[in-house]
């Protein structure tokens, strides 16, 4: 560190780009899958209408790296280094804080290995085309079942915590009440996305569409 | 040892940085309202071993004795806390003692907590009155600004909010929870803020506020009652602003 520097050093612009890309835009396309995921909710034929309306945008592939792959993996692969340079010591501190700074990281690694696979399956595999048959199909596999739940609940809790974090990171909440604030919406965020992702994960199990009141009575 | 209370004690002894460290235990005769310090003074008046062997007085920092001078921080249970206000009576006993360990060690439980003062003086922790003439009077202090200074003035730099955070290691400069709040302190005094930007442009090299990864640990073990975790937000908020939109705004 030095006093004569004006221009911040690589370290702290990483660091800012990484805590700004697992909000945006990876925590934002979290929010936007699982909305446009739960069209499985009301029908499968809402799903697949949904499906192919994303898998015809334009400039698809700009989009896809862009805005998601690259910010993607650039927020995973970093968040490992930060992850390797720290040290947790929750054994000998056993605070909430401290939890939440370790099993942030357990959780970031779930989530990332849950995602590189279900790109494999759902959409490299597909080649981008995947429809409602294929992903209940998918579940009915136990095995891809429980990894679907846990990749949900990783995701979630991941995404939770980063709120907090980053709210409270950022200067956003500052003062003691402010930060209890932001965990208390932190942790609506990860229980709502948990209860949406678990309701779509049973919808493709058991084809079950507690929406489909909303589609007009032929 | 008919009627009397004992207090039994584990010191981690280590006759210097690269030496072999060793523990040690001791048995005390209890009195009302002891301390660690007191243990450590009455091991040194006859320093002797639990089983007898006759052994060397335990080096360590202390001065105040009452958690205003930050020497005597140690590991006390596996925690890191002040001696002087650790009573005996409130810990599981053995009482587990050995030196911090985020700071080079010195003797037994002395560390070098230069790193500290180092990183203070990177940051310019202090206010600017010296010039080559007279610069006469300062601006006044709001007192809000001095209810909200006053808090954070309290810091004793007995580093125990650097020992317990998980960013605070080996692999990392990490300048730690009190330096980011003594920039705070300074920052918002009316004559220090005339060093501000310099202040935060050091907090934004390597090793800096960016390396705070929100366990919120050093709020929890400081002494002093610090708010820490809202320095760091503030000082963050300043810190992004000046980094990220002092290119655009100024
Ligand atoms: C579902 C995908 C992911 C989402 C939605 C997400 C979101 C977030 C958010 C919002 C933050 C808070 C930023 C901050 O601390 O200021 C964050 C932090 C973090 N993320 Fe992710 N993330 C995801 C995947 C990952 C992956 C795969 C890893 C790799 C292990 C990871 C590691 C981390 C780490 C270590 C932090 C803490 C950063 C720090 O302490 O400065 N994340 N994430
Ligand atoms: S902020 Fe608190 S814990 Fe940290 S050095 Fe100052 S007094 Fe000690
Ligand atoms: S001896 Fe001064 S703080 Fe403990």
């Amino acid at each position: 560190m030095s006093a004569t520097a004006t221009q911040p050093d690589l370290s702290y612009l990483l660091r800012k780009l990484h805590s700004f890309t697992g909000l945006l835009p990876v925590g934002a396309f979290l929010a936007e899958h699982f909305w446009s995921n739960s069209a499985a909710l009301v029908s499968a034929e809402k799903y697949n209408a949904t499906s192919q309306e994303l898998q015809t945008i334009p400039f698809r592939l700009i989009v896809e790296w862009g805005g998601i792959f690259l910010p993607l993996l650039f927020h995973g692969g970093y968040g490992i280094y930060i992850w390797l340079r720290g040290k947790s010591n929750v054994s000998a501190y056993p605070w909430v804080g401290n939890w939440l700074y370790l099993t942030q990281r357990y959780m970031g690694i779930i989530a990332f290995a849950y995602i590189g696979w279900h790109l494999y399956t759902e959409r490299w595999l597909t080649h981008g085309r995947s429809r409602y048959a294929n992903v209940a199909e998918d579940m009915q596999n136990p095995w891809y079942l429980v990894f679907f739940i846990v990749g949900v609940l990783a995701s979630s809790f991941h995404l939770g915590v980063g709120i907090w974090n980053f709210l409270c990171k950022w200067g956003l909440a500052a003062t003691v009440k402010a930060q209890q604030a932001a965990g208390r919406f932190g942790a609506f965020v990860g229980v709502a996305f948990s209860v949406v992702g678990i309701l779509i994960i049973l919808s493709f199990r058991f084809d079950w569409h507690p929406f489909s009141a909303y589609l007009p009575t032929k | 040892m008919s009627e009397t209370k004992q207090v039994i004690v584990k010191v981690k002894r280590q006759a210097g940085p690269k030496e072999v460290a060793r523990w040690e235990e001791f048995s005390l005769r209890w009195r009302p309202s002891m301390n660690v310090i007191i243990c450590l003074r009455d091991i040194a008046e006859n320093p002797v071993t639990r089983d007898g062997k006759k052994t060397t007085p335990i080096s360590y920092d202390s001065n105040c004795l009452e958690e205003i001078c930050g020497s005597c921080a140690m590991l006390i249970n596996g925690r890191a806390r002040m001696a002087c206000s650790a009573l005996v009576d409130q810990l599981e006993q053995p009482i587990r003692i050995e030196a911090m360990s985020k700071f080079p060690l010195v003797r037994d439980l002395i560390v070098d907590r230069q790193f500290m003062f180092e990183s203070l003086k990177r940051v310019k922790a202090w206010i600017p009155i010296d010039g080559t003439y007279n610069l006469g009077e300062g601006p006044r202090v709001s007192p809000e600004i001095q209810g909200k200074g006053y808090p954070l003035s309290n810091c004793i730099t007995c580093g125990n909010c650097l020992e317990v955070c998980p960013q605070v290691n080996e692999n990392n400069q990490f300048v730690g929870a009190a330096i980011i709040s003594q920039v705070r302190l300074f920052n918002m005094h009316p004559t220090g803020a005339m060093n501000k930007s310099e202040r935060l442009s050091a907090l934004m090299g390597p090793g800096g506020i960016q390396e705070c990864a929100n366990a919120q640990n050093c709020v929890h073990a400081c002494p002093k009652g610090i708010p820490l975790t809202e320095s760091i937000a503030e000082v963050n908020r300043d810190a992004w602003k000046q980094a990220l939109l002092g290119w655009l705004v100024g």
